[in-house]
């Protein structure tokens, strides 16, 4: 993969990231997923508050041509979701790792972080 | 099986990322959607649409075929001239829209991608089944197409050819030779910018005019643009696409294209057109800018009071206004200009303007304040 891969993140097949810190999951784009939409327009993000199961769609990507949905890569609480998205979608495409983070969950079971891939094997992919 | 223009090789060198359209594997964007796009609208782009079809229409009886099969009446169209129209079914529906370029003793046909064969057969059937003395012939895959579009086309275009492109009209076309490459050059495009377009063969002599075309428009900001910018380009000028405006089966009447229409002759799908303008209940086409936030797409339903009025056929975020821009079908009593619709995006309403087109007006670029990109 030609795009940046942190070392410190954890990861999806579908090109979400995740940050663990305590019981609190930041989560985003990766770098890949930004490059493959191309100019973000457009973010639909869920309130916080919402309680959500790994797998379900937790918000909408849209770029001037397609439509993504961007799906939870692990369950629990919304408790922070980042208002700039509002206004600036493009930072996603600018810092997908650091300004252009989506929401931050609550986890419920931190095992489900543990399945996640780590950045070696993201790489692979 | 995908098919990919001859010109694959310098698309991948100039770092293209691919997607499928009409069979095609062709650049969706090379550097980024928006960026090509407002290169287009302030500066220039080269795109290479060899995806779209080109057929030789010859013969004694010629004219008489294409005065037939579409809506223009053809002997109208002196040679060195080209004309859009549309070619119908007998209910009056769309089979394509298409430009067909008077050249000499005979003409060129564009139909859209992947139509080349549809609209090949539809033509010589028509012509056996009225007698005329025509030959149709499909020649897509023997032309590479350019299209260099924007404000400064004709001067980067200038460079690489000897022919004053000052005498060629709109719509006008002719042979001249570009980088030393004879060519059929056309004052024709699909962005609503000034703009020519170029049909080339034999194939293999295509990269080196786009090649050299690239390296004259240096100076003036070209890019290579893609099949994403081509979409915006054109959405934001009301123009069609035949695969989303036409789905279905629609006549030029619904899709507002009456203005192509010569009535004062024969021509197939002729009574059903009359009998729908008699009537006149059907849908229009419609120009909706979105009043809220929200980006219309393709099948979005259209309401008003909560009420199905009509479908979206084409929609996207307008990269020059900025707002989500739509084109669909509405009821007829539904679509006056400056009211208000629904269009329901994720099952939710958005407001949205019915405006007259289009949506960003001739030289919108030029009119903006001088903002470097």
């Amino acid at each position: 993969m030609a795009h940046e891969v942190r070392e410190d993140l954890k990861y999806t097949k579908t090109h979400e990231w995740v940050k663990l810190t305590g019981n609190k999951a930041k989560i985003g784009l990766t770098d890949h997923a930004q490059h493959e939409l191309t100019d973000i327009v457009f973010v639909e993000l869920p309130s916080v508050g919402k309680e959500i199961n790994k797998g379900e769609e937790l918000c909408v990507v849209e770029s001037v041509k397609s439509v993504s949905e961007v799906y939870a890569p692990v369950s629990g609480k919304i408790t922070t979701v980042n208002t700039k998205l509002d206004d600036s979608p493009e930072i996603i495409n600018s810092s997908p790792y650091d300004n252009g983070w989506l929401v931050e969950i609550e986890i419920k079971d931190t095992a489900e972080v543990n399945m996640l891939l780590d950045a070696a094997a993201y790489k692979k992919m | 099986m995908v098919l990919r223009s001859p010109l694959y090789e310098t698309q991948v060198k100039l770092g293209a990322t691919f997607t499928q359209f009409a069979g095609f594997e062709m650049p969706i964007y090379y550097s980024s959607i928006r960026e090509e796009h407002m290169a287009v609208r302030k500066k220039v782009g080269l795109f290479d649409v060899t995806h779209m079809s080109n057929v030789w229409i010859s013969g004694p009886d010629a004219e008489k075929l294409i005065s037939l099969t579409t809506v223009e009446d053809a002997s109208r169209i002196e040679d060195g001239k080209g004309q859009y129209t549309e070619i119908l079914r007998k209910n009056g529906t769309i089979i394509d829209d298409t430009i067909f370029m008077h050249l000499g003793d005979r003409f060129m046909m564009i139909p859209n991608a992947g139509m080349n064969q549809i609209v090949t057969s539809w033509l010589t059937e028509q012509a056996k089944n009225h007698q005329l003395k025509a030959t149709v012939e499909d020649v897509s895959r023997e032309y590479v197409i350019l299209a260099i579009q924007g404000p400064k086309a004709k001067e980067t275009l200038q460079k690489v050819t000897k022919t004053d492109l000052s005498t060629v009209k709109f719509f006008g076309c002719q042979m001249v030779t570009v980088a030393g490459v004879e060519c059929i050059l056309s004052y024709t495009g699909y962005t609503g910018e000034l703009g020519f377009e170029l049909q080339i063969t034999p194939t293999k002599k295509a990269a080196g005019v786009f090649d050299a075309i690239l390296s004259a428009g240096t100076e003036f900001g070209i890019q290579p643009i893609g099949l994403g910018a081509r979409d915006t380009l054109r959405l934001e000028k009301a123009f069609m696409l035949a695969g989303n405006e036409f789905e279905g089966g629609r006549t030029p009447l619904e899709a507002t294209l009456g203005w192509t229409i010569f009535w004062d002759h024969e021509f197939i799908g002729k009574e059903a057109l009359l009998k729908q303008k008699e009537q006149g209940t059907y849908q229009r086409m419609t120009y909706l800018q979105c009043i809220e936030k929200g980006i219309p797409r393709h099948h979005c339903e259209i309401q008003k009071d909560g009420a199905p009025v009509g479908i979206v056929t084409s929609g996207t975020l307008s990269p020059c206004l900025n707002v989500g821009i739509a084109m669909g079908y509405v009821a007829a009593d539904k679509r006056e200009a400056g009211s208000l619709l629904d269009i329901m995006i994720r099952e939710k309403p958005v407001k949205a303007k019915v405006i007259k087109p289009p949506f960003v007006p001739k030289d919108w670029a030029q009119k903006q304040q001088e903002t470097p990109l």
